[in-house]
């Protein structure tokens, strides 16, 4: 038996410190050969999946660190020039944005951009998406019937639904404003902003409002398709009281957003960053990547495992490219005094 | 005057501290004040400062009243199995603020918002403060409190009047700890819908990727923690506590407890189940109800030796670093050596984002070469802790008297060797305190971790969070078990060493 004395604890602690310290001089060394680094704010087991598709058909190494997507953007911020990454995988568009306002992207090869419709990329090519998720409502189904869903994403700010729906400011969410103030105008967006604020909840993560809508706490949540994917995935269909619905036309509701990937303007290995964003798009890397999510491909002819429906509702007329890093999204937030 | 030694020692936790307050003012200064003092002055942000304000105050105090009323029951009361009480009292400290505040959010919207907030951190927070407390309650000198009662003050009186304000050192100190963390508290407050400042520095950069925006923040955070830091200091300053002796030997006669017993039993009951079961609980419907259980489970072996890897040697180098700062403060006066006491608290306050960036950084501009390696992740795991560490050794210290050093140096010592021989040893029961305390926070730290550790190291907190994000509940639970359980063996060791420093007057 171990005795949790002070002496033994002490040497304990130190014998740790030196081979912690030795540890970690071995790896940078060992992280000088030929291996891409690369930044992932995208689900481990998607990027997981993804990484090990790419080594075995390339045979070039990839080191991945993992963390929220927000926080590795502001992370590269910092490092700038000298940044150890060559890559960025984001979960969501507006983080790799921002490093792309901030100067720090490289291009993406264009053979690579040409691959998959241009409505999913950059539109300076800083950027290329890598998956599909759609913004949806999540509801709970012993809490109101489908009969009863609102027929638009403007009924959101009436009294109608007051204290009825979660809504999370991020993630998607500025996305939303986006499209409304680009069909509605910005007049509109703001009024139902305000709308949203009055009437509804906010929750501080997608995650966390999905969580409350299964759990019966509410009855509806503004969110992203693939969480509810997830949440089936673990407890099983058959077992959640929450289903997803989307608005019926082209509604200002309906919207898509990408997962996205650059090459950093600093990497000194641009030619087998390229490698790995062209794979990222190809036929094996798609395949690999919808194989762990339920977000849709960006390459036309692969097939989701997961029950997506089509994508045809969704006539965004506002793309991830026009949204940037959404500061006019902020702007809105301000005047309605949600932020 | 503090001997040379001490003084250079001294600034090395100094001006580690230093750098991410330095990041913070020169992001500010870079931001330009005008668009953004725009932004800062409304009434959004009042509404943060309230709730900060609020939330931070509300958890000190409920916690301080809960812990020292458990501290007295615990120690000067006939409350059956006071032994195991005492441990039970100190076990919330082993599951994490994250995990316990995701488990209440998901009993429904009651236990949500501020009123949930301060409910469930505050039985997070009370073993925080009830362990120093009691620790101060065991050593007191009861003599002061017969002449108080032989006087004709009530018990309550005397407690008042006697007791109280020899262990408000203990308790000031414990509760400034607990008014700083709940500043810097993200992840429990994300799952309870409460904004505050800490919420909404994260949100400036995960959301509007503004680091200067969030800088400002910071530094109004800074701010409002100063009055905590510095107040807490001017309270203590004039007292002295060393005594050579213990006074007259003799056994404490408990207080009966009477027709109250059964209540007070009930309430440590409650305050076990309320901090410590219902989470435990919640983890073990993880695993019953998700269909991820069991992925992964390779992993939590490994994950456990990483976590243990990285909190070992950064509990030893933070507690390294507070031994000097203590030593300079309680033996020596001085405003530089105040300064450099308090300045770690404030950093405490401060977001663990904020800190990590702040290495980013300076580390990438000056020091490239331990750039994510495992050495700048220590370094900053103690500039985030150090004030766990420099409490707990305080603890210690002030019970110690100045004059061994002195007769050690009469006897022909270097000041050097008259603190190694004479005042170290007397300090060993707040180190191991200290080396605990740190080593449960550091077993817990995700963000630093995250980007600033070498590539592919996976902690237990980091597998936690990667499975928790994925909504994979089943397979994330047997990393958050993993976590408690190991926490477990600091908690004991935090506990008996506390505890201890009494004891051994």
């Amino acid at each position: 038996m171990l005795i949790l004395n002070r002496r033994n604890f002490l040497r304990a602690g130190s014998a740790f410190g030196g081979a912690a310290l030795l540890g970690g001089t071995a790896s940078r060394l060992h992280a000088a050969s030929e291996t891409l680094t690369l930044y992932n704010g995208q689900h481990r087991a998607t990027t997981e999946a993804l990484v090990a598709a790419f080594s075995k058909a390339t045979g070039i190494e990839v080191t991945v660190r993992n963390a929220e997507s927000p926080e590795l953007s502001a992370q590269i911020a910092e490092e700038g020039a000298n940044s150890p990454a060559d890559l960025f995988f984001s979960e969501q568009s507006p983080p790799i944005a921002a490093l792309q306002e901030k100067g720090l992207l490289g291009k993406v090869d264009e053979a690579t951009l040409k691959t998959i419709p241009a409505k999913f990329s950059a539109k300076d090519g800083s950027w290329i998406g890598a998956t599909v998720r759609t913004r949806v409502i999540t509801y709970n189904t012993k809490m109101i019937s489908p009969a009863d869903l609102p027929k638009s994403i403007m009924d959101f700010a009436t009294p109608a639904l007051k204290g009825k729906f979660a809504y999370v400011k991020q993630d998607g969410f500025q996305e939303q404003i986006m499209a409304i103030a680009h069909i509605k105008g910005r007049d509109a967006a703001l009024a139902w902003l305000k709308g949203l604020k009055e009437y509804g909840r906010s929750y501080n993560g997608n995650r966390i409002a999905s969580t409350a809508v299964l759990n019966g706490e509410i009855a509806m949540a503004l969110s992203n398709n693939y969480y509810w994917y997830s949440l089936a995935r673990e407890k099983g269909e058959a077992n959640l009281d929450a289903a997803l619905y989307s608005f019926p036309g082209d509604d200002a509701g309906n919207i898509f957003n990408v997962s996205a990937a650059g090459v950093l303007k600093s990497s000194k290995k641009q030619a087998a960053a390229q490698r790995f964003l062209a794979f990222m798009v190809s036929k094996p890397g798609q395949d690999a990547m919808v194989d762990t999510t339920a977000e849709y491909p960006v390459l036309d002819g692969v097939m989701s495992p997961f029950k997506l429906p089509s994508l045809e509702t969704f006539k965004a007329p506002v793309t991830p490219a026009d949204m940037g890093s959404a500061a006019e999204a902020y702007a809105l937030e301000r005047e309605a005094g949600l932020i | 005057m503090p001997p040379l030694w001490l003084v250079l020692v001294s600034l090395i936790p100094f001006g580690l501290v230093a750098t991410p307050i330095g990041y913070v003012a020169l992001r500010t200064v870079t931001a330009g004040s005008s668009g953004i003092l725009r932004d800062l002055i409304r009434p959004y942000t009042l509404n943060l400062l309230v709730n900060t304000l609020t939330l931070s105050a509300s958890v000190t105090l409920c916690a301080g009243v809960i812990a020292t009323a458990a501290a007295w029951c615990t120690e000067r009361c006939d409350l059956p199995g006071r032994r195991w009480w005492r441990l039970a009292t100190a076990l919330p400290l082993a599951m994490p603020a994250y995990v316990s505040s995701y488990a209440w959010s998901s009993l429904g919207p009651a236990f949500q918002e501020m009123r949930g907030a301060i409910l469930i951190l505050t039985f997070y927070c009370v073993p925080l403060i009830y362990l120093p407390v009691s620790a101060a309650l065991r050593s007191l000198d009861t003599n002061f409190e017969d002449v108080a009662r032989s006087l004709g003050h009530g018990r309550w009186r005397s407690f008042v009047r006697v007791v109280l304000p020899q262990i408000a050192p203990a308790l000031s100190g414990s509760a400034l700890l607990v008014a700083a963390h709940m500043l810097a508290e993200f992840g429990a407050l994300s799952f309870l819908r409460v904004e505050t400042f800490t919420t909404a520095i994260f949100d400036q950069y995960t959301a509007e990727f503004n680091n200067n925006a969030a800088a400002l923040l910071s530094g109004v955070l800074m701010l409002i923690c100063l009055p905590v830091a510095f107040g807490e200091a001017a309270l203590r300053s004039r007292r002295r506590f060393a005594r050579i002796s213990r006074g007259s030997a003799r056994l404490i006669t408990p207080v009966a407890l009477g027709k109250l017993m059964p209540l007070v039993v009930l309430g440590f009951v409650a305050l076990t189940v309320l901090g410590f079961g219902v989470p435990m609980v919640t983890l073990s419907f993880w695993v019953w109800q998700g269909t991820s259980a069991g992925q992964g489970i390779g992993r939590v072996l490994p994950a456990l030796f990483a976590s243990l890897g990285y909190a070992l040697p950064g509990a030893v180098l933070t507690t390294l670093l507070a031994v000097p700062l203590v030593m300079a403060t309680t033996h020596f006066r001085g405003r530089l050596a105040t300064l450099s006491d308090r300045l770690p608290y404030l950093v405490h306050g401060l977001p663990g984002i904020v800190v990590a960036l702040a290495a980013v950084s300076v580390s990438i501009q000056y020091l490239p070469a331990i750039y994510q390696s495992t050495t700048l992740v220590m370094l900053v795991y103690a500039v985030l802790y150090l004030p766990l560490a420099q409490s707990a050794v305080r603890a210690s210290a002030e019970l110690v008297p100045r004059e061994l050093g002195d007769v050690a140096r009469s006897l022909g010592k270097s000041p050097f060797k008259a603190f190694l021989l004479a005042t170290l040893p007397n300090l060993a029961p707040g180190i191991g305190a200290a080396l605990a305390l740190v080593a449960l926070q550091l077993m817990r730290e995700l963000t630093a971790t995250l980007l600033l550790a070498p590539a592919g190291v996976v902690t237990l907190a980091t597998e936690f969070w990667s499975y928790t994000s994925d909504r994979a509940y089943g397979a994330a639970a047997p990393f958050a078990a993993a976590l408690v359980l190991i926490s477990g063996v600091p908690v004991y060791i935090f506990t008996i060493r506390t505890l201890r420093v009494a004891d051994e007057l």
